[in-house]
Parts: structure tokens; C-alpha cells; sequence
């Protein structure tokens, strides 16, 4: 059966505006879920270790109590920020998500059951009044593994529909929804790209909690920031050999796209590698000094556009690997006019509501006297 | 058929069913809970009631542990289903109303944010900011009801939708603004109902006897308008739709029955707590629980019955296909599909045409594309079961599938494929279920007219005057009745043979002339 004639007709709807606003939502949206995710789990993760595995040290079992009660908000904000892109994905490029999710559907029906599972686990761990006994640890452990499998399962999902020509061999023989896409040769490195990376950015997690405690208690918030730096340093020097793996794994097409093929991919890739350099490097230098925040500061800064850098890299790949047989730039185009214009006009009184939100809820004088 | 189909042996409606009832009995108590936090927080301020404030910070974790973890997680959990199971529908409904969603995940996000920081916020902010707080979240809750609604509502009445593709045409439909009523004061109603589940459980007669009290307060004036609200509504929805609900369909006629129980019950409960407030023990205030969520799970179950067989109303049937032919619709229209035939038309068919050799599995193939959406063999609404107790002949399914949409009052779609097609899937239903050689002596036992009518002919015909089987037999007499009988097919293209026994169709035939005289 010929790959083309199995991708699903396009939905006779047209897009309900430009497509370059959908595309820019699109990473936008998703850009700010990875974020959030990398600190939920990255910090979940470094928190669960040094909780576990770090018991001599009192300042480690501190770290832990500090970062597990902020994880539940955190899972919070992931899941929120990840509706948009979601959203966003299904109108772009439906045919190849719905059809990705049915052929692996158990493990994708999975994520929510894991999810509610992960979701109460760090509840029970941030509502705990003693957080010292060993089988707290545990469970944040676990709950945290629930994330793990979750990622994997997008992982899964995100490569499986970018390779249409996999589809029917998996589908037919099994209908029932038990796939997932092991024979994807960049599964394994991908996912372990995203899994380092959100080690890598979950450790500011902990250096920001450093950065806000400076001023009350110098010795501690200096710990924080230097544990933090150092997961971040070996987390990303890993990456390199991941990344490079990553780079390696992908069909040569879409490989030489990052080598010049493509303008943006390429650049990407080279303050990806340039950033993670010059990140490591200051970071290394920082934590020897005995402040090492304006190092922190900057560290945190290079990664962030690095990460930026990366979305728009992923998105780069996704119409490389999708650019035989669809291009979602050339979808018709109905703009909703009116519905759109409202949509943006509640969306910038939602994030002034949130804003004033957040500074009431930190700012106000009667938050600061309990402090 | 354009998408693959997940083969779910038990049943895909079943599983949208049960994600999709609990987070609906979770999200309305998002909504009313919002509200019941600022107004027992401002109560508890006025009276200068401790107890009762350090109650409501207990039921607001209780609250944020089930709005924001459960509530969350299951409303995506409906998208993920639906996703799984209707990806057509769903991508229509995306496509159509993208910034919809969009806006709503506006609403949503301020009202995780607003739950967190309200309960978070016990210990930390002023009165006033607290309580600002809680309204942020009320509000941007219940601007997610206003969005959520106009979507859901679209579903089964689209109104104008149809014709002009309008946003806003098909948001504002007719039963709109009843939906929206209906679901505030349930919403309302749910408040109390899971206030009394904490409430209950306090150790203080006088704390408990005062939270008992106040939640039936939210409860029961709920209940006495929720009849008008569902009422309104019935009369939004069109009469031929909502007939389904009056015995034309078994499924949605038993969920209007339960509906009417539950609701009862819940009423009358709820007043009950106020016989004894101070002794209303925990195990009352969960059955109360229980009875709302049958309540509640009927009223989504009857909005689905009756929007068969369609998902989008006059749009898409449930099993994907479209209902009319338009450019774009990528060949798959009910008209296309009988002209092409369904296995040339669809992409996710492992076979192509039909042989000698794999008729059986030609007909399994058919059976997953167009009637899964609704069916499973041995599940949910399992057909094996109905042709074990039918004992239909191959012919007599074929007929039937010509004239499904005859059946049940028209709940299910036209089979859209070539004679070749329906021949293939009569096979496979046919295996199904191998005939029975003793059915038919079982069969002699004393019958009566009306129960060979009922067993025989009243999927497709009605019990009425101006139905064409005793319009079209009114001309004449038993003998001649009977006659025709043994030729239905011939009468009109679409019906079955009748395959009683002699002594049935004799029964029939005396029983059919006396009618309506
Ligand atoms: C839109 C959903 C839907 C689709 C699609 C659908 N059905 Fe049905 N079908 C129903 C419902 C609902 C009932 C039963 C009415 C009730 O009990 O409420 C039913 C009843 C039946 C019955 C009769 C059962 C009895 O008790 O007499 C048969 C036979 C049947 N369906 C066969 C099929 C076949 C064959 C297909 C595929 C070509 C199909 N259906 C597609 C919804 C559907
Ligand atoms: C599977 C569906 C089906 C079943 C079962 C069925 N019929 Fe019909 N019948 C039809 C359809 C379709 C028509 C065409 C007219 C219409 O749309 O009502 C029809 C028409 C008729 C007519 C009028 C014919 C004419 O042209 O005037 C008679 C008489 C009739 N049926 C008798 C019966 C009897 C008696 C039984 C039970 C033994 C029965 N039918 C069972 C589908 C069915």
C-alpha cells in the first residue's frame, strides 16, 4: 500500500487564519510548555536524587523539601502550557496526529492515566508534613518515572507521525492500539536529547530557588546555586554526545538540512552548540567564585535562547520530515476575522489579569508581613 | 476510513462514556464550587465563624485536589478519546472552532492559576485579595462554561452552521442559551452536593448541622429549576430529535426515564438532610452523590443518544462519513461511497476488493469502518447478542443493512457501500451467529399478533395509523394479507422477507386486518 494513499484527506475546513500566525503560536506555546515541563521534571528529578541518594548531606535533604512543594504547580502549569500547542499541532498537521495517536492508541491513552497518577504522587510528597522518611522519596521517585514514561510516549508519538511510510506495516498488524514506534532510529536518541535537556534546564529550577534565598541566607542559597550549576554542566556536557548522536540518527535529508541545507536550521544548531559551550564555561567559572550569580544570571540567559533556538529547530525538522507529502504553509486560508481579533484582545486582558494576579498574590504587604 | 480505526473490543463508546461523564460531574463542580468558596468564605467573615473558615480551607484543597488534578486531566482525557475514536468529528471541531478553544484555554489557565494562588492564598493574603482571588477564579470558570457550551451545544443543533460556516452562527445555536441555564444550575447544585461530602464528615453537631443546611440551599433551589431549564431546552431541540427520547430509541428512552428517577431522588434527599442537619451521616451525603451523577450521566447519555446517528448534527453520521456530498469532502460522502463503494473509497482497509476467498474478512473490514463507531461484536451494544436472539438469515441481515436507516427511528446511518459490500458484511454478521435448527420449534408455542409484530417488523414500521405497513395493507383482507407477506421483499427493496413460521404470519396477517379499523 503506497504511503501516499494512506495519509488521511485534509479536513475540507480551511484554516481559520494565516498560517504563519498558527505556525508562531505554535512554537511560541510549545516553547513555554518545554520550559515549564524541563522544571517540573528536571527539578523533580534532581530533587528526588538528592532526597534519595544524598542523605548525608542536610543541605541536599533541604533542597529536597524546598523543590518538591513547588512540583504540583508545576505539573500544573505543564500540562496547561502543553494545551495550546496541542491545539495548534491538531489544526496544522491533524491528519498525521490523529492518525500517529490511533495507530500507538493504549500507550497514548496511557499519558492520562499516568499523568493523574504522577499528578497526585507530588501531592502526597508536597503535602507531607515530614519529608525525611525514606518512602516520601520513593514516591517522588516514581511519580516522576510516571513523567518519564509520559515523555517517551510523546516521543513516540511526535516521531511516528513524521514517518507515514511506517504507518501501515505497524497499524495492520495491530489494530488494537499496542504500537509504539521502536523502530524509529531516532526514537532512542531523540527522547534522550529532550530527557537531558530537561535535566539541564531543570537544574535552574534549583538555582533560581538559590537566586531568591541570596539575600535572607547566603551560604545556603550559594549551595543551591552550585548543586544547580553542576547538574546543568554535566547534564549538558552529555547533551554533546546525545546531540551529536541525534544529529547522526536522522535520515541524511533531513540531516544536511542543519548543514546548510537550511539557513534557519543550520544557524540553530550552531548557537545551540556555540550557547551550550559558552553556558558551560561561565557556569564552570561561576560556581568557584563565592558569588556566583551574575555567572548564574548569564548561564540561564544563553540556555534560554539556545532553547528558543531548538524549538524553532524541531519545527524546522518536523516539515523536513513531513515536506514529501504535505505542506501545511500552502492550506487554505479563511481567516475568522472577527473571532480573532477577540481572542486576541482576551488574551492580552488574561495576561494582564494573571500578571496582577501574581503580583497580588507576592507583592501585596499584607503577603510580605506573613513572610 | 479516512483515519484507522482503533479496534477496541469493548467498546470506544464506552470508553468516551466514562471519561467523559466523570470529568463532566467534575468540571460543573469546578464551576458552582467556585462561587460556594467566595460565598461560604464571605458568610464565614460575617458571622465571624472560625469553625466554619477552617472547615472551607480544608474543602478548598479537597476542591483543588479534584477540580485542578482530576478535573484537568479528564477534560483533556475527552479531547485524547474523542481524538482516538472520532478523529474526523474532532478535526471538524477543531477546524471550526479553533479560537474558540483558544479562548477557552485563556479561561482555563487563569482559572489554575486563581485555584492555586486562592488556595495557597489561606495563609498568606488579606481578607480582601483572598477573596479577589476567588472570584478571578469563579469567573474565568464559568467564561469557560460560556465558551465550552457553545461548542458542545453546536454539536447537536448547529442551526445556521449549516449553511453559512459561521463562527458564531453555529456558538449561538437554539439550544445555546437552555444548555447554558441547565448546566449553570446543575453547576450550582453540584456545589452543595460535594460540600455536604466534607461537610459530613465533621466531628462538630453545630459546624456540621450549619454546612448541611447551607448546602441544601445550593442544592434544592437548583433542583426546582433544572425542570424548567430541561424543559426550554426539549423544546429547542427539533421534535423529530427529541422523539428519540419518547420510545422511538431503547437507549435514549431508558436515560430519559433514569434521568426523571435520579433527579427525583436527588430532590427529595437533599430535603431529607434537612430533617436532622446535625445527624446527616457521611454514607447519606454519598448517596446523594451517587444519585446526581446519575443524573448527571444521563443527561450527557441522552444528549448523545439522540444525536445519533450523527456527531455533528446534519453534518458528519458518527461513523465519519459525511451526510452530503460538498467539494473538499475528499470522496467521503454517504452518496459517494454508495456509487465507489467503501472499500475503494477508504484508505485504512486491509482489503481492497471484494473475493471469493475473503468475503468473510472483506465484511470484518466493513464492519470496524462503519459500524464500530456505534457497535462491537461481544461489547458495548454487541450485535452477536441481537442475531443469537433474532435468528435473521443472511438475506434478512442484508435487508436490514439496506434499511438501517429505517431502523429505531432513523439512530443509525445509511450503509454507505456497493451491493457487493453489504453482501460481504451480511456474510461476516451472518458467522456471527450461525443459525439455530431448533429456533423454530421453539417458536410454536402460543404467539400472539402483536408480539410477531413487535418481533418481526417493528424496527422499521411504528404501531400507527399512518404507518405504511397498515396503510399499505389496508386494501386487504387476511388471506391476501397473509399472501403478501410471503413476498415482503419484493414490496419495496428495502425490506427483509418475513421469516416467522406459517403459523406467525397466519397470526400476523388476522391480527394486522383488525387494526385501526
Ligand atoms: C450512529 C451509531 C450507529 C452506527 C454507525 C450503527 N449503528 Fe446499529 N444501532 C445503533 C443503535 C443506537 C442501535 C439500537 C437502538 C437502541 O437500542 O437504542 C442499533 C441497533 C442495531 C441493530 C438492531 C438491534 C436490534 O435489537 O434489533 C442492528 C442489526 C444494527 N444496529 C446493525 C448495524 C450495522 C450492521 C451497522 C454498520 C453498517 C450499524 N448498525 C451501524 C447505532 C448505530
Ligand atoms: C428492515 C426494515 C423493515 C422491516 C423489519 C420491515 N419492513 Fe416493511 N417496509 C420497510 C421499508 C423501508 C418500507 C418502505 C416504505 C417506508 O419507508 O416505510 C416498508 C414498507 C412496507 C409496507 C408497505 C408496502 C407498500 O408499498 O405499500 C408493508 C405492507 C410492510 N412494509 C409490511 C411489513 C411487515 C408486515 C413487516 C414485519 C413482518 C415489515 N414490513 C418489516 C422496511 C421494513
Amino acid at each position: 500500500m503506497g504511503t501516499e494513499t494512506i495519509i488521511p484527506a485534509l479536513d475540507p475546513m480551511p484554516l481559520p487564519a494565516p498560517f504563519w500566525l498558527f505556525k508562531l503560536l505554535l512554537v511560541l506555546t510549545f516553547f513555554l510548555h518545554i520550559v515549564v515541563m524541563n522544571f517540573m521534571f528536571g527539578g523533580g528529578l534532581i530533587a528526588a536524587f538528592s532526597g534519595l541518594f544524598r542523605k548525608k548531606n542536610e543541605s541536599d535533604q533541604r533542597l529536597f523539601k524546598d523543590i518538591v512543594p513547588k512540583i504540583p504547580s508545576l505539573l500544573a502549569a505543564t500540562i496547561t502550557l502543553g494545551i495550546a500547542p496541542l491545539l495548534f499541532v491538531q489544526v496544522l498537521y491533524g491528519q498525521f496526529f490523529y492518525t500517529a495517536t490511533i495507530i500507538m492508541a493504549w500507550p497514548w491513552f496511557l499519558v492520562l492515566v499516568l499523568l493523574m497518577f504522577a499528578y497526585y504522587g507530588f501531592y502526597i510528597v508536597a503535602l507531607k508534613q515530614d519529608k525525611t522518611s525514606r518512602g516520601i522519596g520513593w514516591v517522588m521517585l516514581i511519580s516522576i518515572f510516571f513523567i518519564f514514561l509520559v515523555g517517551f510516549f510523546y516521543s513516540s508519538n511526535f516521531t511516528l507521525m513524521e514517518s507515514p511510510a511506517t504507518w501501515s506495516a505497524k497499524y495492520f498488524q495491530d489494530r488494537s492500539g499496542w504500537n509504539l514506534n521502536g523502530s524509529e532510529s531516532t526514537l532512542i536518541p531523540r527522547f534522550l536529547h529532550f530527557l537531558v535537556a530537561s535535566v539541564a534546564v531543570g537544574s535552574f529550577l534549583i538555582i533560581l530557588t538559590g537566586l531568591f534565598r541570596w539575600k535572607q541566607e547566603a551560604d545556603y542559597a550559594r549551595f543551591l546555586i552550585v548543586r544547580g550549576g553542576q547538574w546543568f554542566m554535566y547534564a549538558t556536557m552529555t547533551q554533546f554526545v546525545v546531540g551529536i548522536w541525534f544529529l547522526i540518527s536522522l535520515p541524511r535529508e533531513a540531516m544536511l538540512q542543519f548543514m546548510g541545507g537550511n539557513m534557519l536550521a543550520t544557524i540553530s544548531l550552531l548557537i545551540g552548540v556555540v550557547g551550550g559551550l559558552a553556558a558551560i564555561f561561565i557556569m564552570s567559572n561561576g560556581i568557584r567564585n563565592d558569588d556566583p550569580r551574575t555567572p548564574a544570571w548569564w548561564a540561564m540567559g544563553i540556555t534560554g535562547v539556545v532553547v528558543i533556538f531548538m524549538a524553532m529547530m524541531r519545527d524546522v525538522l518536523r516539515t523536513a520530515y513531513l515536506s514529501p507529502y504535505f505542506k501545511a504553509s500552502e492550506l487554505p486560508v479563511k481567516t475568522q476575522l472577527d473571532v480573532l481579533i477577540l481572542f486576541l484582545v482576551l488574551f492580552v486582558i488574561g495576561i494582564l489579569v494573571w500578571a496582577l494576579m501574581i503580583k497580588r498574590y507576592f507583592f501585596t504587604p499584607s503577603a510580605k508581613i506573613t513572610e | 476510513m479516512n483515519y484507522p480505526i482503533w479496534d477496541l473490543t469493548f467498546g470506544g463508546g464506552l470508553l468516551i462514556a466514562v471519561v467523559a461523564v466523570t470529568h463532566v460531574f467534575v468540571s460543573h463542580f469546578a464551576i458552582g464550587g467556585g462561587l460556594f468558596l467566595v460565598l461560604t468564605e464571605k458568610k464565614a467573615y460575617r458571622e465571624d465563624d472560625t469553625a466554619l473558615l477552617a472547615w472551607l480551607k480544608r474543602h478548598t484543597k479537597f476542591f483543588v485536589l479534584v477540580t485542578v488534578v482530576f478535573g484537568a486531566i479528564s477534560g483533556v482525557g475527552i479531547w485524547f478519546t474523542i481524538g482516538l475514536i472520532h478523529p474526523a468529528g474532532t478535526s471538524s471541531l477543531i477546524h471550526a472552532y479553533v479560537w474558540g478553544w483558544a479562548i477557552e484555554w485563556i479561561f482555563f489557565f487563569l482559572e489554575i492559576t486563581a485555584a492555586l494562588l486562592y488556595l495557597y492564598g489561606w495563609n498568606k493574603l488579606d481578607r480582601k485579595t483572598h477573596l479577589w482571588l476567588g472570584w478571578i477564579y469563579f469567573i474565568a470558570a464559568y467564561l469557560s462554561m460560556v465558551i465550552i457550551n457553545g461548542i458542545i451545544t453546536f454539536m447537536l443543533t448547529p442551526g445556521n452552521w449549516l449553511k453559512t460556516y459561521n463562527f458564531w452562527q453555529g456558538f449561538f445555536n437554539p439550544t445555546y442559551f437552555p444548555s447554558l441555564l441547565l448546566r449553570t444550575a446543575f453547576a450550582l447544585a453540584l456545589a452543595g452536593i460535594y460540600a455536604l461530602l466534607t461537610g459530613t464528615v465533621q466531628k462538630d453537631p453545630e459546624l456540621k448541622g450549619k454546612i448541611v443546611k447551607w448546602s441544601a440551599r445550593w442544592i434544592i433551589p437548583a433542583f426546582i429549576v433544572i425542570p424548567f431549564f430541561a424543559w426550554w431546552y426539549i423544546g429547542n431541540v427539533p421534535e423529530i430529535v427529541w422523539e428519540s427520547a419518547r420510545g422511538k430509541v431503547p437507549t435514549a428512552t431508558r436515560y430519559a426515564n433514569y434521568i426523571l428517577v435520579f433527579s427525583i431522588l436527588t430532590f427529595l434527599f437533599s430535603l431529607a438532610t434537612l430533617i436532622k442537619p446535625k445527624k446527616v451521616p457521611f454514607v447519606f451525603s454519598l448517596l446523594i452523590f451517587l444519585t446526581a451523577y446519575g443524573t448527571m450521566g444521563s443527561f450527557e447519555f441522552i444528549r448523545e443518544a439522540i444525536r445519533k446517528p450523527y456527531i455533528i448534527y446534519d453534518y458528519m453520521y458518527a461513523n465519519s462519513i459525511y451526510k452530503n456530498q460538498f467539494p473538499g469532502d475528499g470522496g467521503l460522502s454517504i452518496q459517494n461511497i454508495q456509487q465507489e463503494g467503501l472499500l475503494a473509497v477508504s484508505k485504512w482497509t486491509a482489503h481492497k476488493e471484494i473475493t471469493n476467498d475473503n468475503q468473510l474478512e472483506a465484511g470484518e473490514d466493513i464492519f470496524l469502518l462503519q459500524c464500530q463507531s456505534c457497535h462491537t461484536v461481544d461489547g458495548y451494544r454487541g450485535i452477536r447478542k441481537v442475531l443469537v436472539q433474532n435468528q435473521w438469515s443472511q438475506a434478512g441481515i442484508s435487508r436490514r443493512i439496506s434499511s438501517l436507516d429505517k431502523m429505531f427511528h432513523a439512530v443509525m446511518p445509511p450503509f454507505a457501500g456497493s451491493a457487493a459490500e453489504r453482501e460481504a458484511l451480511a456474510a461476516y454478521l451472518a458467522a456471527l451467529a450461525p443459525l439455530d435448527p431448533d429456533a423454530v420449534e421453539t417458536a410454536e408455542t402460543e404467539i400472539s399478533g402483536e408480539a410477531v409484530f413487535e418481533f418481526h417488523c417493528s424496527d422499521c414500521h411504528e404501531y400507527a395509523a399512518d404507518d405504511t405497513l397498515f396503510t399499505g395493507m389496508a386494501k386487504y383482507d387476511v388471506a391476501q394479507i397473509s399472501y403478501l407477506m410471503t413476498r415482503l421483499d419484493s414490496l419495496d427493496e428495502e425490506m427483509p422477507p418475513f421469516e416467522g413460521t406459517d403459523a406467525e404470519r397466519e397470526t400476523l396477517a388476522r391480527w394486522i386486518a383488525e387494526q385501526f379499523k
